[in-house]
């Protein structure tokens, strides 16, 4: 019980402050309200650029994270996209298929 | 005379529109400013009591709206500082009652006489906040440092852009200086990196408003109160003077005895 008692104090001590887990939600959720994008919209925009992507290169989509970021009243789309492999090789055989 | 008409907004309830409303006023009219004070929450009348003028209404904003009283008339005189009035809200009606064009014409009228109009807007962003914002040609946004009200400030910002508002000023009310040490608040860094605008002041939670609100005294009235001190900066800063910060590190041992022995008179 000491033990816990303890480790609660110390833990406690140890937490990072809830303001910075609040700067960031507040950031992200400001950036979607400032867009002003339906959720179906945005949806479509992952889906678009996903296709777009991976029409060059090999992409983990389940995995990409796509959202808006706001600093000083602008916007960005900030996206990152895992790549698993190029395509390199497809592109080049399928050149290749083409002269042939 | 040309005065400014200023609107008080915050988009969220209850972050002290009202009180930051009552305060900066009662400081402009302090400073030697003719102000005039107009509720534009119809239906929930409340800078009345806050300014302890609740039992001298007879006519209000529709009265005189409406043509039923003269301006004039419906315009009570603070019983403290001399050149502040208050245009009360009428309680009976609603926020549908007045037009945007009905208040820009109001405003205009007491811009002539005041140097300061000063509109205290109903939360929301409806009807009430489009009527508060239409005669108003610089608005101050009051934000509590709460993601919630963080959040709707930004709204506002938004909104009053929108209809040609430029450049809101920013109230930080109710810091905690203690909690923003712990890092468990957002501090006026914070606030003012996420939403962009310019800082007017900073006003630290304190119990003094409580108190004097139930006395029907702005805080700005009580020498000792700091966030009556800080109300005073910020009329100062609307002034144009460049004051500082007023300091808000966690009140040390000796200035909790001090506030003690201060808020015990």
């Amino acid at each position: 019980m000491v033990f816990e008692f303890m480790s609660r104090i110390l833990g406690r001590k140890n937490r990072p402050g809830s303001k910075d887990l609040a700067k960031e939600r507040l950031k992200l959720v400001l950036a979607q309200d400032r867009v002003d994008i339906s959720p179906q919209m945005f949806e479509r925009l992952r889906r678009d650029l996903a296709t777009a992507c991976a029409k060059y290169v090999e992409i983990d989509a389940a995995n990409m994270d796509v959202r808006f970021d706001s600093g000083d009243r602008t916007l960005a789309l900030v996206a990152s996209v895992p790549v698993i492999g190029t395509k390199r090789d497809s592109y080049n055989s399928r050149r290749r298929g083409n002269m042939g | 005379m040309n005065g400014k008409v200023m609107v008080v907004t915050s988009g969220k309830g209850g972050v002290g529109k009202t009180t930051a409303v009552a305060n900066i006023g009662c400081a402009l009219a302090v400073r030697g400013k003719k102000v005039a004070l107009v509720d534009a929450d119809i239906g929930l009348r409340n800078l009345d009591i806050v300014l302890g003028l609740e039992n001298r209404i007879v006519f209000d904003i529709i009265h005189a709206m409406e043509g039923r009283c003269r301006l004039r008339q419906a315009l009570i005189r603070d019983k403290r500082v001399q050149t502040l009035f208050l245009l009360p809200a009428a309680q009976s009606k609603d926020k549908d009652a007045i037009m945007p064009e009905q208040m820009k014409e109001l405003t205009s009228e007491l811009a002539d006489e005041f140097d300061y109009v000063i509109l205290d807007c109903p939360a929301g962003i409806e009807r009430g906040f489009k009527n508060a914002i239409a005669g108003a040609g610089s608005a101050l946004i009051i934000t509590t440092p709460e993601v919630s009200a963080v959040r709707d400030a930004d709204r506002i910002v938004g909104l009053l852009e929108a209809e040609g508002i430029e450049e809101p000023k920013l109230v930080i009310n109710r810091l905690r200086p203690d909690m923003v040490k712990r890092g468990d608040m957002l501090d006026i860094e914070d606030v003012i990196d996420i939403l962009a605008i310019d800082l007017v002041g900073v006003v630290p939670d304190d119990e003094t408003v409580i108190t004097s609100t139930n006395r029907g005294e702005p805080a700005v009235l009580d020498g000792v109160s700091r966030a009556g001190e800080a109300f005073r900066r910020i009329a100062a800063r609307i002034e144009g003077e460049d004051v500082p910060f007023l300091s808000m590190e966690a009140p040390s041992f000796w200035g909790k005895i001090k506030r003690f022995l201060g808020a015990g008179r």
